[in-house]
């Protein structure tokens, strides 16, 4: 078997008649007349893929919680849970797997029967890489990044997640796309076929 | 007196419409060209200012006039706007010896659509295409700047040689016309019902090439070089003065020397020619307006070719571009313009 490593040279008649300039012209006229493959931002967006690292939310009590993890993290710290409000309890893991850990503004507050609960969760996006390292962290899958990615602000005070917020994006999410499997297992039909409509060969994809 | 203030008012009228059309044009060619560049590269192009991004060319234009009018320090500020006119008057002028069509007459008086049919039109031509030189090196010197200075020699080195190479490739269609006046070209061309292009593909390829090196266009965009120059001598202005510069280059130089092209090489505002035979009209409907469609439609094609060339090609080094333009091109046109001078008197008789 030959391995072709380089093109060949032209040969005269090539140069004469400018085929390769033809070959080129052949190809953009026929790619001039086919339909456009852009999104028209503003007016259409694509829903990005599940595991993507947008902006950070905060999953709420509903029942799904990581067992027993969850139960085992709230008898240790005694914290009260709240259905409808965050999961979070406060062991500040996330706090310590950031890279930029001031970007963290944690705190707990005692409640008048003795249990304990999240007061403070501020995020600092300024200073945030979107690495990820905290979702990681996390063990009671309270903390997670959402598809929300029009970060843009007009103050950098805006920037800051708040508890609330945080809430609030966690809530729409689990709404929204809680259910949805992950798109990344090698057996799931539905990313076979986002694969074959991108019309891309990968060895381990069947036609 | 009465004639004469005839031909005054004709003139002035003559001046206003080619001013308009051609400044017109120029500006929604930048439309065009978007559209064609989007295309190609499978984008829909602008698509949000009027339907399809029709009104895109007046919204660039009204941010471009209200944009600061920024002047490099140490610069020389009569050189820098000199430039600018050097750059737009030529481009323009070249217009005034471009034939739109036949004669034909209105109100009792003859009028030919071309503004002077001077006896050496294509010599000025020309002369203008080669004074665009000026323009480009003043802006360069003028900006004070390292990317700007470099492209507008860059830009000097190529338009030297292949000033040299237009001239002796257009020399074939003037032997077989045997006159140097644009209009007389198109009409030695009918009557002897014979489209230049047919006895001169050699001398057509090279003008082509030349043509995309006036202008400034990929393969030969190396005074621009985007990615090397930012873009080359425009560094430095900004506002409207920076849209003059792309707009005057890339348009209105390239309209005036596709035109001359048709004019030379395509018969002007003749139909489909079969050499030697004649010319068949699939445009008879459209009566005396037929040539001037035709001229518009050969105009724009060849323009449409120009930009399609443009986004498919890639860029060739400074030194590939010159030795080109001197080693095969010149040669080239030297053997055509003996071949024409030997078949020459068989078109005249």
């Amino acid at each position: 078997m030959v391995k072709k490593v380089f093109e060949k040279p032209l040969s005269w008649l090539e140069r004469i008649l400018f085929l390769d300039f033809i070959r080129g012209l052949s190809i953009t006229i026929r790619h001039a007349f086919r339909r456009t493959i852009t999104t028209h931002y503003p007016y259409e967006k694509l829903t990005p893929p599940k595991r993507f690292r947008g902006f950070f939310g905060h999953k709420v009590v509903n029942g799904k919680e990581p067992q027993p993890a969850f139960d085992e993290w709230v008898e240790r710290f005694k914290i009260k849970v709240e259905p409808g409000r965050s999961r979070c309890v406060v062991c500040m893991l996330c706090k310590r797997a950031c890279p930029v850990p001031q970007l963290f503004e944690i705190e707990g507050e005692k409640l008048p029967d003795g249990r304990r609960r999240v007061s403070v969760f501020n995020m600092n996006m300024m200073l945030c890489t979107f690495c990820g390292f905290c979702v990681d962290a996390c063990p009671v899958d309270c903390l997670f990044q959402s598809d929300i990615h029009e970060t843009a602000s007009y103050t950098r005070k805006d920037a800051v997640l708040n508890l609330e917020l945080l809430e609030r994006i966690g809530r729409d999410w689990q709404a929204r796309r809680e259910d949805e499997p992950d798109r990344i297992w090698i057996d799931d039909a539905q990313r076979q076929k986002l694969w074959y409509e991108n019309d891309l060969k990968l060895p381990e994809v069947r036609r | 007196m009465d004639s004469v203030l005839a031909w005054l008012i004709i003139t002035v009228i003559k001046i206003l419409v080619i001013l308009g059309i051609v400044l017109g044009i120029g500006a929604y060619l930048t439309l065009v060209e978007r559209k064609v560049a989007a295309h190609i590269q499978r984008r829909p192009g602008p698509m949000v200012v009027g339907w399809h991004g029709l009104l895109q060319p007046l919204a660039d234009g009204l941010k471009l006039l209200t944009k600061e009018d920024l002047f490099p320090r140490y610069g020389n500020r009569f050189l820098y706007n000199l430039a600018l006119v050097l750059a737009l008057v030529p481009a323009t002028l070249v217009f005034a010896v471009v034939p739109f069509g036949p004669e034909f007459e209105t109100f009792g008086i003859k009028v030919k659509p071309i503004l002077t049919d001077v006896n050496v039109g294509l010599l000025l031509v020309f002369a203008f295409g080669s004074m665009a030189v000026f323009a480009i090196a003043l802006a360069g010197w003028a900006s004070n700047s390292k990317y700007a200075l470099i492209g507008s020699m860059r830009k000097a080195g190529i338009v030297v040689s292949y000033e040299v190479v237009i001239t002796f490739a257009v020399m074939g269609p003037i032997i077989l016309a045997g006159t140097l006046s644009t209009y007389e070209i198109v009409q030695k061309q009918i009557e002897q019902k014979l489209w230049y292009i047919w006895l001169q593909p050699i001398a057509f390829v090279v003008y082509m090439f030349a043509v995309l090196a006036e202008m400034g266009r990929v393969p030969f965009d190396i005074q621009e070089a985007e990615a090397e120059l930012v873009t080359g001598f425009t560094v430095e202005y900004g506002g409207m003065k920076f849209g003059l510069f792309p707009l005057v280059e890339w348009y209105v130089e390239g309209l005036s020397l596709s035109a001359i092209a048709v004019v030379l090489f395509l018969g002007g505002w003749s139909p489909i020619n079969i050499p030697f035979l004649g010319f068949i009209d699939p445009l008879f409907f459209l009566g005396p307006l037929s040539p001037f469609v035709w001229f518009a439609l050969k105009v724009t094609l060849l323009f449409l070719f120009i930009l399609w060339l443009h986004w498919t090609l890639p860029r060739y080094r400074i030194d590939q571009i010159t030795s080109t333009a001197w080693k095969v091109m010149l040669p080239l046109t030297f053997v055509n313009l003996v071949l024409t001078a030997v078949i020459a008197p068989l078109i005249w008789r």
